[in-house]
């Protein structure tokens, strides 16, 4: 038996309501006035990317149905595709396919317990985001001039 | 655009909040109003406008944002001075914790200009005119800048931030090499003015059942602790999805610890050990 670690024996104590004037008491402001910085926002965009990438692979399986399902379906997506608006679309799920897959490297490597110096955290950060940039860059160049 | 500590206050700023509505998802009693605005005495020269979070409990409105236009030539150069200023000159109802004024307390922990810090080590002349001060974020309000403190000290108590042994007390100290000892080191030196646990994002959205980098950089604290041998209990009680788990690595804990201690770090640290017991 330990000493000193009778704490979690105590029966849980039955909840006490407080009283009207802690109920009315107001929550101070959090995301409302809070200060987005490197840290939270590269955290609630590697959250967006990937929700966008789940899109994407939708969008992809769709293309590959479209494929299957013969000529006119397949003409038909890749003409929506081809237009403006799909291209860019089709940036942009480039972009959080990339920017999903920098951020979820740096979050392996932060599982090793490495990088958590706050000027590594900011440099890796930085890096994350030219990197996806760089590599959507490269995507598209090679797409659009390399693969004939 | 590099930060190398957290003290560093940034500079340039593309966003100084999200691009979202000021009121968004506020419920009703805790929206913000314009308040008074409060100019300095005649003869001011040098003078800096501060946009300060009010509430009043004995009265039922809402909290308000009062405008105080401080003179900086009779204040000292710390955020805590300026409000020591406006409690003496200007408004004697402003309520806040103080205590030391070196930054080693913990009681004036509040948020300036959307970071978390310690007003009696954060420069006047860091903050935007206006300077914007709030409470601590996410915080129930007891009044104008004085947060609720008491769900986060039940959370730090839940983690049991105390010695816990099999082996018969010695009959001096517990012997500990340097080494052992280098290794509370970033971890002891915590002054729990909770600055983290209400900077982290996750702990707004679970503030009952995410137990928060402050509470959790002490249970590292005494994991890492070489002369505490309640090690399998201690992990053993942060076995659930919620208590140590809702840690995404957000890294806003590293980001405003005004002592410069790493949460982020040491809650990496737990989750390795947690994952090294499986085996």
């Amino acid at each position: 038996m330990l000493n000193n670690s009778t704490h979690r024996n105590e029966p849980a104590a039955a909840p006490v309501v407080p009283p009207a004037a802690i109920r009315l008491r107001p929550l101070s402001p959090n995301i409302q006035i809070y200060r987005p910085q490197l840290t939270s926002v590269l955290s609630i965009a590697n959250r967006i990317t990937g929700v966008i990438s789940s899109i994407g692979t939708v969008a992809l399986v769709a293309w590959l149905a479209a494929a299957a399902l013969g000529p006119t379906a397949y003409s038909g997506f890749q003409g929506e595709i081809a237009s403006v608006p799909g291209q860019v679309i089709l940036a942009g799920f480039t972009f959080a396919f990339f920017l999903h897959l920098c951020a979820g490297i740096r979050h392996l490597v932060w599982d090793t317990v490495h990088g958590f110096e706050l000027r590594t955290i900011y440099i890796s950060g930085w890096a994350v985001v030219f990197a996806s940039i760089l590599l959507t860059v490269l995507a598209w160049a090679i797409s659009l001039f390399v693969i004939t | 655009m590099i930060v190398e500590s957290s003290s560093q206050v940034a500079r340039a700023t593309l966003l100084k909040r999200f691009p979202i509505p000021s009121n968004f998802g506020v419920d009703p009693k805790s929206r913000i109003t314009r308040g008074k605005t409060w100019r300095a005495p005649n003869g001011a020269k040098r003078t800096k406008l501060f946009d300060v979070y009010r509430y009043d409990p004995e009265s039922s409105e809402n909290p308000r944002l009062d405008r105080f236009e401080v003179d900086l030539d009779e204040c000292g150069p710390m955020v805590l001075d300026a409000l020591f200023w406006i409690k003496n000159r200007v408004d004697s109802t402003l309520a806040f914790r103080r205590s030391c004024r070196e930054g080693v307390c913990g009681s004036c922990a509040m948020n300036m200009d959307g970071t978390n810090w310690l007003a009696c080590t954060r420069f006047i002349s860091d903050l935007a005119d206006p300077a914007k001060i709030y409470p601590l974020t996410s915080r129930s309000i007891i009044k104008d800048l004085v947060p609720e403190l008491t769900d986060l000290l039940a959370q730090y108590e839940l983690i049991e931030p105390w010695l816990q042994t099999r082996t018969r007390e010695p009959e001096k100290e517990r012997p500990q090499s340097p080494e052992e000892r280098a290794q509370l080191d970033g971890y002891y030196e915590c002054i729990l003015c909770f600055c983290c646990t209400s900077a982290c994002p996750s702990h707004w959205w679970n503030p009952k059942r995410f137990l928060g980098p402050a509470a959790l950089l002490q249970a590292w604290r005494w994991l890492t602790d070489s002369r505490d041998e309640a090690t399998e209990n201690r992990l053993d009680a942060l076995e659930d999805s919620f208590r140590l788990y809702r840690c995404h690595t957000i890294l806003n804990c590293t980001r405003t610890c005004p002592k410069g201690l790493n949460p982020g770090r040491a809650i990496a640290e737990i989750k390795r050990k947690m994952v090294e017991r499986r085996g």
